[in-house]
């Protein structure tokens, strides 16, 4: 609320531009997935006929997954290593008008999207984990 | 006179609103934002009425009020001006009128692209309104699916196309303003971790317009086609699926949902805090999930289609993230009941309203997560159930927030104050009424009535519950008309409402009652969330013109535009004054749209050229203006530019946003060219040659090379050889008009009949997409060619270069990509 800092508050890498692409990075990473997953069974089933198998399908969209998963990850990781971003910090607010607040902000906010998007992800395998075929 | 009452006077001169006739042609955004506002709200009561007509229809079995023929079209107008013409302007309309002075701004970056979309969205809704009255109106259902809308439908389906296609320019156009405004105009020191919650909200929203309104023209693009020269996107008979407008509706139909959800919740959020008197409990959570949602939104789209016929599996896909949504929506929920908990409530008028609306919405969002599942929705499909769920999310989760929110700014926006007892009154008449019309649908629908019939027999039982709903209705639109009056009753003989009426904490609460044209005095440095809870002098600071900008000394209107992230000021941004241009411009393209439904070529074309005068001459007059001198003193020892070209710049980022809108749209039509792919075993079909793949590769490297001359020629330019920057400009326009000929020689050469399929028309589609693009860029570099013959376009003075260099990005990237896939893809097969 004022200006003054955080009573623990040491000097701290501030970001930079990109900081606002690495917030959306971990959902984009989920609209790819759900754009592979959904486009490639979509056509797999449209070319093979709706009695056909799906297990090869399955196979591509656990892959994706674990890409995906593992992409985000990685992000998660990278964001984590942000000094005193969020979780192991004790000021959840990030309401000083300083840039190192800013990226605590934004670093907080994207980390807890990777968060978000890897179930988001885990969702939208739950379906090709029990079905089998095209009907 | 002393300095300060001189600035003062220098301010009221400068932003002094016109005067008479000349009123029409203000573009203040206080001002363009309460036109928007009652424009949207005349349009939401006349939607209003249709639904009471319908109600009454419905009341009682085997009713005659009114034909099956007028049924449908009331619904179809009812659907489509709630949707069009009042929930999504409404967010641009209160957005455009309340966004400046929360962030500091005296005014948004390109007020005449404000004005220019409110005028497109008049003449747009008038049409699309004025059509029932000659029994024109669209009848085919909001969603106009083809092959009904196509096949059956009058004239009306080419109203609620053409009138759209228009208030989707002012959305774009809304889109543009509105995001530029939040990340370029914020006051200085307000970072993006201190911007106002409805800042990040607009921004998000913004975005989403950008994704999600541009598959809805493309499908409109394809829709017009074949309606008017009977291109077969849509006829199975000759190759066409309707599925394919389903599913470009839909992309664009749910992020809608959202698009219309977000906006207004984010009045929630600015409200709540005020009445619960303390910050709000999960600043950065609720940022996180408003963009989780957004993102998210665009998974949704299929669960409109699940009894399409789709494989089990995509319905799994949809119908999993359709749950996942309920996630980050759930989170802002919280968030909010959080604060309320957590502060002191005051009881006021506008929180009951927020209240209402938590407790409406979240019984909508119950039946989304019921619906969200596709068996359960196999049940319940196309019934009054969807009726009451649609109902609940928009009404619950829109107008009731919309009406806590003009409840709470009336005194900011007219300087009085609504009446206590008339807003308990229509609350409470609106949230019984409302209730008791949609309650009983959820019965209604599960004992199995269908949406859309305009009567049904006395032995289905159906009758009380209608009877019910009917009462309801009227009560509804009884608290309505209460709010109403009392916002237009007369207040003169009222006191004006006290500065800050509620204690708020946000900026836009700094201004003075009754309001300043300008805004704030002077643009003060921000250091907190809730400014004017933290800082005890800011109203001092702002008042005694101790700020930023205090004066007008040049006679201009000017804002401040500062960085992205942490507010810094970079330039001082000269904006539009009052001007009949944006409406004149508006009128010529409502000509286009309205001459081209009657199929009025001559006058189409007349009015086509009509729009591009004005525009050109807008653009040639009022932007990219070089200074009187390179910088100013804005006070506190600071010089800022009054120039500025390329990506600092905010036409360059409005460039970059509306192409990125419509490079969405481009995807779009792509899109069909796979999607009709999927559909057919053999694609092109059996005996079809064309396009070949020679002139689709002479026109790649045309578009190449245009390209590339374009680039060479912002580059030679900065680097100060006129000349030669004029010489490729020229080369660039030359090769443009090739690269259009070589794209349409292919489908001409090998005589590919658009009418005959699905696939020479999908090809014909694409190309005439980009040549229309290739023609309006050969447009834009003549114009960069005029600007530095007559010495309005210099190497300091680059800004017209980069942004049309920008648009050439976009377009050679289609063009290369158009080439690669009609000429390359059939090889593949």
């Amino acid at each position: 609320m004022s200006p003054q800092r955080a009573h623990n508050e040491v000097e701290r890498e501030t970001g930079h531009g990109t900081d606002l692409w690495r917030v959306i990075a971990a959902p984009i990473i989920w609209a790819l997935h759900f754009l592979f997953c959904y486009v490639f069974v979509a056509v797999y089933c449209e070319k093979a006929g709706r009695t056909a198998d799906l297990f090869e399908a399955r196979l591509w969209v656990m892959g994706a997954t674990a890409l995906a998963l593992g992409a985000i990850f990685w992000l998660t990781l990278r964001i984590w290593r942000v000094r005193a971003r969020s979780v192991t910090d004790d000021d959840f607010e990030f309401e000083h008008n300083t840039p190192e607040e800013r990226h605590r902000f934004l670093s907080h906010a994207a980390l807890m999207l990777c968060v978000l998007s890897a179930v988001a992800v885990l969702y939208i395998v739950i379906p090709a984990l029990y079905l089998s075929t095209c009907r | 006179m002393t300095d300060k009452a001189e600035e003062e006077q220098q301010l009221g001169k400068v932003w002094d609103s016109p005067r008479g006739w000349a009123a029409l042609s203000d573009v203040n955004n206080s001002v363009i934002g309460k036109w928007y506002i009652t424009a949207s709200f005349a349009f939401m009561l006349f939607a209003g009425v249709l639904a009471l007509i319908m109600r009454t229809q419905l009341a009682v079995p085997d009713n005659g009020l009114v034909s099956a023929q007028t049924y449908n079209q009331l619904f179809t107008l009812h659907g489509t001006v709630m949707m069009f013409l009042f929930a999504v302007p409404i967010f641009e309309a209160v957005a455009i009128l309340i966004l400046p002075a929360m962030l500091g701004a005296r005014d948004l970056p390109f007020p005449r692209l404000s004005a220019f979309g409110f005028w497109c969205f008049v003449i747009g809704g008038i049409f699309v309104c004025g059509s029932i009255f000659f029994d024109a109106a669209p009848d085919a259902g909001w969603f106009m699916y083809p092959p009904l809308s196509t096949e059956q439908s009058g004239i009306g389906a080419d109203i609620w196309l053409l009138g759209l296609s228009f208030i989707e320019v002012a959305s774009i156009a809304a889109a543009v303003e509105l995001i530029v405004g939040v990340l370029k105009c914020r006051a200085p020191g307000m970072h993006i971790n201190l911007t106002p919650l409805y800042g990040w909200y607009v921004l998000i929203v913004g975005a989403m317009i950008l994704f999600a309104f541009p598959p809805l023209i493309a499908g409109d693009y394809l829709f017009e086609l074949e309606r008017a020269f009977d291109w077969p996107f849509f006829d199975v008979s000759r190759g066409g699926d309707p599925l394919l407008w389903q599913h470009l509706f839909w992309i664009f139909g749910h992020p809608e949902v959202y698009i219309i959800f977000l906006p207004a919740i984010a009045l929630l959020a600015m409200i709540i805090p005020t009445f619960a008197q303390r910050p709000i409990a999960g600043y950065s959570w609720i940022v996180l999930s408003a963009i989780g949602t957004g993102f998210l939104s665009f998974g949704l789209w299929v669960h409109h289609m699940f009894t399409t016929g789709l494989p089990a599996i995509s319905l799994g896909f949809f119908s999993a993230a359709s749950e996942a949504v309920a996630i980050p929506t759930g989170i802002q929920l919280f968030v909010f009941i959080a604060t309320v908990m957590l502060g002191n409530v005051v009881r006021t008028v506008p929180m009951l309203f927020c209240l209402g609306a938590l407790a409406n919405f979240l019984v909508g969002g119950l039946t989304g997560v019921m619906v969200a599942v596709a068996p359960f929705d196999f049940q319940v499909h196309d019934t009054y159930f969807i009726v009451a769920h649609l109902h609940y999310t928009l009404i619950g989760g829109m107008v009731f927030p919309l009406l806590a929110g003009v409840q709470y700014y009336y005194p900011f926006a007219t300087g009085k104050m609504l009446s206590r007892k008339a807003g308990i009154w229509s609350f409470w008449l609106l949230f019984v009424g409302f209730n008791v019309t949609f309650l009983p649908m959820h019965l209604t629908g599960l004992m199995g009535m269908p949406r859309r019939v305009f009567t049904y027999g006395a032995d289905r039982d159906w009758g009380l519950l209608n009877m019910v709903s009917t009462v309801g209705a009227f009560i509804f639109a009884a608290g309505f008309l209460l709010f109403l009056w009392d916002c237009v009753r007369s207040k003169r003989h009222e006191p004006d409402a006290p500065r800050n009426a509620w204690n708020a904490g946000t900026l836009e609460w700094a201004g003075k009652v009754p309001a300043d044209q300008w805004g704030l005095r002077s643009i003060p440095q921000i250091n907190s969330r809730y400014p004017l809870w933290d800082d005890k002098n800011l109203l001092d600071t702002i008042d005694q013109g101790r700020g930023l900008l205090a004066d007008a000394a040049e006679g201009r209107r000017e804002t401040l535009v500062t960085s992205v992230l942490d507010a810094e000021p970079e330039q001082v941004l000269r904006v539009g004054t009052p001007s009949w241009l944006p409406a004149m411009a508006a009128f010529g393209l409502g000509g286009v749209f309205i001459f081209a439904t009657w199929k009025l070529w001559w006058l189409t074309l007349a009015s086509g050229i009509f729009f591009l005068a004005v525009v050109l001459y807008w653009l040639w007059t009022g932007t990219a203006e070089i200074p009187e001198k390179p910088s100013k003193d804005i006070g506190d020892g600071r010089r800022l530019p009054l120039y500025v070209a390329g990506p600092r710049s905010t036409g360059w980022w409005a460039m970059f946003i509306t192409m990125t809108g419509d490079l969405t749209a481009y995807l779009g039509v792509l899109f069909g060219y796979f999607f009709l792919w999927t559909v057919h075993e053999n694609f092109p079909p059996a005996g079809v040659s064309g396009p070949g793949w020679q002139w689709p590769l002479v026109a790649a490297i045309l578009a190449i090379a245009t390209w590339g001359a374009m680039v060479a020629a912002r580059l030679s330019n900065a680097a100060g050889r006129v000349g030669l920057a004029r010489a490729l400009i020229i080369a660039s326009t030359i090769g443009n008009v090739f690269t259009a000929l070589a794209l349409m020689a292919g489908p001409w050469t090998s005589g590919l009949d658009p009418t005959s399929h699905s696939y020479p028309a999908i090809v014909w589609a694409l190309v005439v997409w980009v040549v229309s693009h290739l023609l309006a860029g050969m447009i834009m570099q003549l114009y960069c060619l005029a600007r530095s013959i007559f010495g309005r376009m210099t190497p300091a003075h680059d800004a017209d270069l980069w942004n049309v260099t920008l648009y050439w990005h976009f377009i050679g990237f289609s063009a290369l990509l158009t080439a690669l896939v009609i000429g390359g893809f059939p090889l593949l097969q």
